[in-house]
């Protein structure tokens, strides 16, 4: 459940909620009929829309291996539905939960690049395939998982290294 | 052509089976841990942990490092048949099918989760035949006695009943180093039995662990 809203609801046990925390929890209710679309959509759509990125992928890595090819996809299948359930639930604590196992398994698979172009793939298709309001539901969690595992992240773990190179 | 519906398992994508929010659940009444699969979790206290060294000193003296292996193999025994049945039904798939990566992963993370501290598998030396393996926070080396040597014995006995099933083959472990003596982390070193004598000499004479690699290695 959103942290937030489960902070406001144990404060309900001791007093009324203020209108400020009431508020917070119609807007949650507001937009849960987009979110819950949002998120049927997601899922109907996954097959199609992951199948795109996926050809576009194949093509654009030739000299990948399928092994390789097919973890960087079910690492993305993972993200995304993480994504559409941060969404649907409006708790971001849960995308940081499920990040800490997806860069693990990059770093296992050494995928980095192919992930990146993975990433940047995704992000153009879902661009195509929903409307403003819907990207901008989604884009919260998108933007950790490209931070933590797109070329945001690469180009962070870049800078690291020049940082540390330098002092040398 | 990579299909995507073919890379799904019903529909689902298998990840992370011993995360611990979803692994471990509690009842606070009746005062039970259980597992996803609703196995029980014993949790032990510190205070246990202490009095089972001072306690296994006072009854068997130089024998409890042996005790502790022991024990240690037989724990590790069990614990392989469990991880592989509940990861190869979460996977739907033999263990020896898996992809190493993901056997490595759940590894790490089922240790996390029992709170045995953080694991690493260094496979640097694999080619030579060993195996090291890194371990932080381990509960067993911060409350053990200090002895002015490695002392996780428990844990070497998990790790050689563990590798030797996985590996389907008699292993011996050798801690070279151990936090409890001011090392970063703990190593354990997985080999043939007869090729870890050298490092079981280094750890004797009170060598440091780079020093003991080079000897096993050279």
């Amino acid at each position: 459940m959103n942290t937030n809203l489960e902070t406001i609801f144990n404060e309900a046990e001791k007093r009324y909620l203020t209108s400020d925390e009431l508020g917070a929890v119609g807007q949650y209710v507001d937009s849960l009929p987009e979110r819950l679309g949002l998120y049927r959509l997601l899922r109907d759509q996954e097959v199609t829309l992951i199948q795109a990125v996926a050809d576009q992928l194949e093509q654009d890595h030739r000299g990948v291996s399928v092994p390789l090819l097919e973890q960087c996809i079910k690492s993305g299948v993972l993200a995304l539905r993480s994504c559409a359930l941060t969404m649907l639930m409006m708790d971001d604590n849960h995308i940081h939960e499920r990040m800490t196992w997806l860069k693990q398994s990059q770093q296992t698979y050494q995928s980095q690049e192919i992930d990146a172009s993975f990433y940047r793939l995704l992000d153009k298709q879902l661009n195509a395939s929903l409307n403003p309001q819907q990207m901008a539901l989604l884009q919260p969690s998108l933007t950790v998982v490209y931070n933590t595992l797109g070329d945001r992240a690469r180009s962070v773990e870049v800078s690291e290294n020049l940082s540390v190179s330098s002092l040398f | 052509m990579i299909a995507v519906a073919d890379l799904l398992l019903d529909g689902r994508v298998p990840s992370n089976y011993f995360a611990t929010n979803v692994y471990v659940t509690s009842d606070l009444e009746l005062g039970l841990l259980e597992n996803r699969r609703g196995s029980r979790l014993l949790a032990i206290p510190d205070h246990f942990i202490r009095a089972l060294y001072a306690g296994l000193d006072q009854e068997t003296g130089q024998a409890t490092r042996l005790v502790l292996m022991n024990c240690g193999r037989w724990w590790g025994k069990n614990f392989y048949a469990r991880f592989c049945e509940e990861l190869s039904e979460y996977y739907e798939k033999p263990l020896a099918d898996m992809a190493m990566g993901d056997f490595i992963q759940s590894l790490q993370q089922c240790w996390v989760t029992h709170g045995w501290g953080l694991f690493e598998l260094d496979q640097s030396y694999q080619h030579r035949g060993f195996l090291l393996i890194k371990t932080w926070h381990s509960p067993f080396a911060s409350h053990a006695p200090k002895l002015e040597r490695p002392v996780c014995f428990l844990d070497c006995g998990i790790l050689s009943a563990f590798f030797s099933q996985l590996a389907g083959r008699e292993l011996g472990c050798v801690q070279i180093s151990c936090e409890s003596m001011g090392s970063d982390c703990n190593r354990f070193l997985l080999g043939m039995p007869d090729r870890l004598q050298k490092a079981n000499e280094g750890v004797d004479q009170k060598l440091g662990y780079e020093e003991i690699l080079q000897q096993v290695c050279a």
